[in-house]
């Protein structure tokens, strides 16, 4: 594990860079537990000052640290990926390897369901799910109800291996060795699988930060949780960019931006990774 | 090597271990209004003794496998049991693979039964060090606890020459000789008293040959095992068998102790193999039999094998050939050679 690691960040920049920025972003999560000021205070600090050496990234029309209230909001937005991530991972794992391996009935009721929450337009489910639980809908709650929508497409691919991994002759040895199904899943199967759940991680993450961010951009999620979509919420709705708070809007596109680029920088090295032929046709021809 | 086959002498037939009464496995298949039965293995009986090596031959697609998987019970659909009986007999009692339930069968399997399947190198996770196949695949049916169970195998491991460093690597570190005998020892650490090997030395170079036939003699002498040895290479049969049976067509059509098949085969197909076979010194051209075997879905009436022998006869494309005792120990089913009487 070390050793790919120490590999990947001298031979892949891009790996190394995707690297530096989740650190980077994860230092931001540390140093987020040692803010002086309560995440939902506001008028804590003089409004609308401009970055200076106090106020590294200026204050807010509401009275609040910008430096402050990014760290805070990089931490529950990283929070969120990993949770949502995390439980779609867990989900698609189950629904892919018991439907690829059983096949039959179990594989066609298990890929109605997949199917049926693939086609399902996102979007406005959420929107409506804000909609019938408005006080109820809250940071936990976006992350399982995102959990839920996300796993399908990861579904189908781990059961496509799934259904090549059933045929293998060392499936078939532990069958008649008497393993149990469960057993074959976890034991045999899942090893196999895993760098594909990885690389599948990145995107995922990706996917649902997106999600959350345009929920809270236009106020359709909790917005007192501070998260980057929050904080644009707010600077949307005090007009920051006419009235010339730049600041307030800029850190959190920004950080998102970063965000996303280190995301899409590991999940790129790690398909690298994964399946070397990607880098002949990165080579052209 | 046939010369130093032909030399071994045949083991006294004991209380048989196995014992296989017409069988019948069809692979069925009803899909897109298409239904038929492919009958992969029909009619098939034979005994096996403690200790002896008993080989199946038979060109490709004739069976051979689809007979072994019936036998060790590792069936799944399309293929499926039609009739007859496999009994083992293990420690003085016996099991009939098909009136177990996947309990009892668990309890055979791997301690007594062993099966060392087709493409057997492919058996190893290619993501897991050698060790946790070993772990996953026997640990459960020894008994042990895991100390006594690691020294066990990496004892095994040195009386078949192999290193037990070879649990820490992954498949792909091995070569294929060296994968195939690792598989071999993973099927065989159990002290099985029965071993299937459905074509252990196919795909393997004549060296690597000699070592899995030699590996598989060795534990055979320090088992005491009993060996149902699957393979279409005749000459790697006259190195191993004690006793061959032919199988044509999903049949089997004669059987006999090694020493008399190559010398004094009947069957009319069985005396084309034997001598489709290159001999040192003979230059002549090897005759090659008309036709093709036939398609097991539609398979000819009467004997199997009556399209295409030269010495068929009217009954033959209408009865079925028993497979009549000539000898004591040599069996065959052809009317041509016992009569047209059954």
């Amino acid at each position: 594990m070390f050793t790919i690691v120490r590999d990947l960040i001298r031979y892949n920049i891009e790996f190394a860079i995707g690297l530096l920025i989740l650190l980077l972003l994860i230092g931001a999560v540390v140093l987020s537990f040692f803010s002086p000021y309560p995440a939902a205070d506001i008028y804590v600090v003089p409004p609308d000052m401009p970055p200076d050496a106090e106020f590294w990234l200026g204050t807010t029309s509401r009275g609040q640290d910008t430096f402050w209230q990014l760290m805070i909001g990089l931490r529950n937005t990283l929070g969120f990926g990993v949770g949502v991530a995390f439980l779609s991972r867990i989900l698609s794992l189950v629904v892919g390897l018991t439907a690829g391996y059983a096949g039959g009935r179990t594989d066609r009721v298990l890929m109605a369901i997949n199917d049926s929450i693939m086609v399902i337009p996102q979007f406005p489910i959420l929107v409506l799910f804000y909609f019938v639980l408005k006080d109820n809908m809250n940071w936990l709650m976006l992350v399982l109800i995102l959990s839920a929508l996300g796993w399908s497409y990861d579904a189908r691919l781990i059961r496509s291996i799934a259904m090549s991994l059933r045929t293998r002759p060392f499936t078939m040895q532990s069958v008649y060795s008497g393993m149990s199904m469960r057993k074959i899943l976890v034991e045999e199967h899942l090893p196999y699988v895993m760098p594909i759940v990885f690389a599948t991680t990145m995107n995922n993450m990706i996917w649902s930060i997106g999600m959350e961010i345009t929920l809270s951009v236009l106020g359709f999620t909790d917005v007192d949780t501070p998260t980057m979509g929050q904080m644009i919420y707010w600077a949307n709705s005090h007009s920051a960019l006419i009235s010339g708070i730049w600041w307030w809007v800029a850190a959190p596109v920004g950080a998102i931006v970063i965000l996303f680029v280190g995301l899409f920088l590991l999940s790129m090295s790690m398909n690298e990774y994964i399946d070397p032929r990607s880098r002949l046709n990165r080579m052209g021809n | 090597m046939q010369t130093e086959a032909l030399l071994h002498t045949p083991k006294a037939a004991s209380e048989p271990i196995l014992a296989v009464e017409n069988l019948k496995a069809y692979y069925t298949t009803k899909a897109f209004g298409i239904d038929r039965d492919i009958r992969a293995v029909d009619d098939i009986s034979l005994t096996i003794a403690k200790g002896e090596i008993y080989g199946v031959a038979g060109e490709s697609s004739s069976g051979k496998t689809s007979l072994i998987k019936t036998i060790v019970g590792a069936i799944r659909p399309p293929l499926h049991v039609v009739g007859g009986s496999v009994c083992f007999n293990f420690e003085g009692q016996a099991y009939n693979i098909y009136d177990l339930g996947p309990d009892e069968l668990q309890t055979i399997r791997w301690r007594h039964l062993s099966y060392i399947m087709q493409g057997s190198m492919n058996v190893l996770n290619p993501v897991r060090r050698i060790k946790h196949s070993f772990f996953d695949f026997a640990f459960a049916h020894m008994g042990l606890d895991r100390a006594t169970f690691w020294d066990k195998v990496r004892e095994h491991l040195r009386r078949l020459d192999l290193d037990p460093g070879v649990l820490d690597s992954y498949p792909h570190q091995l070569s294929g000789g060296m994968r195939q005998r690792t598989t071999i020892a993973l099927a065989t650490v159990c002290t099985p008293e029965f071993i299937v090997a459905d074509e252990p030395t196919t795909a393997l170079d004549v060296i690597v040959q000699r070592d899995v036939l030699t590996m598989l003699r060795d534990i055979q002498r320090d088992l005491g095992s009993s060996f149902l040895f699957v393979t279409h290479d005749m000459s790697v049969h006259a190195t191993v068998s004690d006793r061959i049976g032919i199988v044509y067509a999903g049949r089997l059509v004669e059987e006999a102790d090694t020493p008399t098949l190559f010398r004094g085969a009947r069957h009319p197909y069985t005396q084309h193999l034997v001598a489709s076979l290159p001999k040192i010194g003979d230059a002549t051209r090897r005759a090659s039999l008309s036709g093709r075997p036939p398609s097991l879905a539609d398979p000819p009436a009467g004997c199997r094998f009556h399209p295409r022998c030269p010495l068929a006869m009217d009954i033959c494309s209408k009865q079925v050939p028993p497979l009549n005792p000539l000898a004591p120990r040599h069996r065959v089913a052809c009317f041509a050679v016992s009569g047209a009487t059954s």
